[in-house]
């Protein structure tokens, strides 16, 4: 009993160590960020390496929750003869929540594990004490363009992920249960307010932001050798997984 | 054993460790540990491995903290630097890393330029030059200014990070393992390196390594770490012919008490 208590514990106490150190380094990401150079540079190549790098991914998902919804609504909705009502039932499910949450925890947490696996082996490597040596800030240099790149790239690719799914939609409305696009796509954005739209890229740049956080705060934390890598960005997956999820529920909930 | 003390008449030390402990966790490295390092001089660390070699010149440059004492660069405390402080420091203080500790992501002329990057305002043309001199000097062919890290040998990269650490004329060059992994070839290559810079650039350098002909080679004064602190600083010919068991033992390789079934 006692020796359960105390692993009890120390999983408490690991936690809350881990809690603590990722936002010591938000913090510190947010002190150095202010300081010139701003490093234009640096976060255009992680912006592309982030974002352009991830549409391909993020339309054919995008695309697939688009038709998937859209179909298990329209299933639903024929029992009642109501099909016509597809784009009101499904717009907001997929602008909302679908679509950014989906994304951030695929394609987030995708960006999270490249960065966790790319700073680790800079860890074990030691090209992060390095870049110290060599006279730069490790986190104004890796941490800040990355935070910044995901924080900028995950909300632009939510507002292109929402185009993808709604073309989705129409494609299965149309197809699928002979709703006309045209009449799909006025039905879908009639249902939709401003407050949904920010709510997405809320959420979006939010998730963006814990992504980039948490993936190089894992990648930071690895310890010697390759093997620890491959635990690093296997915990990097999870945690933000489970962190998006988490902050999804505090945001829908302010959101609604 | 009796540590080589400097005379009254040698200049002030350019690193002087104080007193100085560190652990991690409940493993003690240092304990009160003193040594001072003299401008020009070559001083090689030795010791068995995972003794803390390593964590002794990352105090030097401020990578890590020690526990207790004081660590200074002329005479100013390390630990007492703020951020922009480490940054002058590390403008003045090299550190070749054991692995070379290359960027990846970049070719070999940005990596020599790194540096200069964040420490001057050298124009592209005159970095690129500067790099070619660099490399030069640890006699490499200019055509690799443009190859990968993946792209060179372990050897070359070793070279490539000692001239990333000559780019912007520091005063002290630390030498992390600088000869561990490579062939006997290399590894006179890198010997004659370090003592040819030290020459030419008239740096202070230190090397840690376990590598006795090496050691022996490039040193002015070699100080050797033993149970948490250098109980013998000395020349190579003072540790040759020192009549002390550990030193002896090191040198020669002799297990005492080692039963290990060999």
């Amino acid at each position: 009993m006692k020796r359960w208590i105390e692993r009890f514990g120390g999983v408490i106490l690991s936690g809350l160590a881990w809690i603590g150190g990722a936002t010591r380094l938000a913090i510190r990401t947010a002190q150095v960020a202010v300081k010139r150079p701003i490093g234009f540079r640096d976060i255009a190549v992680q912006l592309v390496e982030l974002g352009i790098r991830s549409l391909p991914i993020s339309s054919f998902l995008s695309l697939f929750i688009g038709m998937i919804l859209t179909w298990q609504f329209g299933w639903g909705l024929a029992d009642f003869g109501a099909t016509m009502a597809l784009g009101y039932a499904s717009s907001l499910a997929l602008v909302r929540e679908l679509i950014p949450t989906f994304l951030a925890i695929t394609v987030g947490a995708k960006m999270a594990a490249g960065m966790a696996a790319e700073l680790g082996s800079m860890k074990v490597t030691e090209q992060i004490d390095a870049v110290s040596t060599l006279g730069a800030d490790p986190i104004k240099k890796l941490v800040w363009p990355r935070v910044c790149g995901s924080t900028l790239a995950m909300p632009l690719l939510v507002v292109w992920g929402n185009a993808v799914a709604l073309v989705g939609g129409m494609l299965v409305a149309e197809q699928g249960y002979a709703v006309p696009s045209g009449y799909f796509y006025e039905t879908y954005i009639d249902m939709l307010a401003p407050i949904d739209y920010v709510a997405s890229l809320v959420k979006g740049t939010i998730y963006g932001l814990i992504v980039g956080i948490l993936g190089c705060y894992q990648g930071f934390g690895t310890r010697h050798g390759t093997e620890a890598v491959g635990v690093a960005t296997t915990e990097t997956v999870v945690a933000t997984s489970v962190c998006i999820i988490v902050s999804d529920f505090y945001l829908t909930m302010i959101f609604v | 054993m009796s540590p080589a003390q400097p005379s009254d008449s040698a200049p002030a030390p350019i690193i002087e460790f104080d007193a100085v402990s560190k652990s991690f966790g409940s493993n003690q490295v240092y304990r009160e540990m003193s040594l001072s390092v003299y401008p020009g001089e070559t001083l090689t660390i030795i010791g068995g491995s995972g003794q803390g070699k390593s964590v002794c010149l990352k105090m030097m440059i401020g990578l890590l903290r020690p526990d207790g004492g004081d660590v200074r660069f002329r005479g100013e405390s390390v630990l007492d630097l703020t951020a922009e402080g480490l940054r002058r420091l590390r403008r003045r203080v090299a550190y070749v890393f054991q692995g070379g500790a290359l960027f990846d992501s970049m070719s070999v002329q940005d990596n020599i330029a790194y540096a200069m990057r964040e420490h001057t305002k050298t124009s592209e043309e005159e970095m690129r030059e500067r790099a070619r001199v660099c490399l030069e000097m640890v006699n490499l062919p200019p055509e690799i200014l443009e190859a990968m890290p993946a792209q060179l040998s372990g050897g070359e990269r070793k070279r490539v990070a000692l001239a990333r650490s000559i780019a912007i004329e520091p005063e002290v060059i630390l030498y992390d393992e600088p000869t561990t992994g490579l062939d006997p070839k290399n590894i006179t290559r890198i010997g004659r390196m370090i003592v040819k810079l030290q020459r030419e650039l008239k740096v202070t350098s230190v090397v840690v390594t376990h590598d006795m002909p090496t050691a022996h080679k490039v040193s002015n004064r070699i100080a050797m770490l033993y149970e948490k602190r250098f109980p013998f600083v000395g020349t190579a010919e003072q540790m040759w012919n020192s009549p002390v068991d550990v030193v002896r033992d090191f040198i020669h390789g002799t297990l005492r008490g080692d039963n290990d079934g060999a």
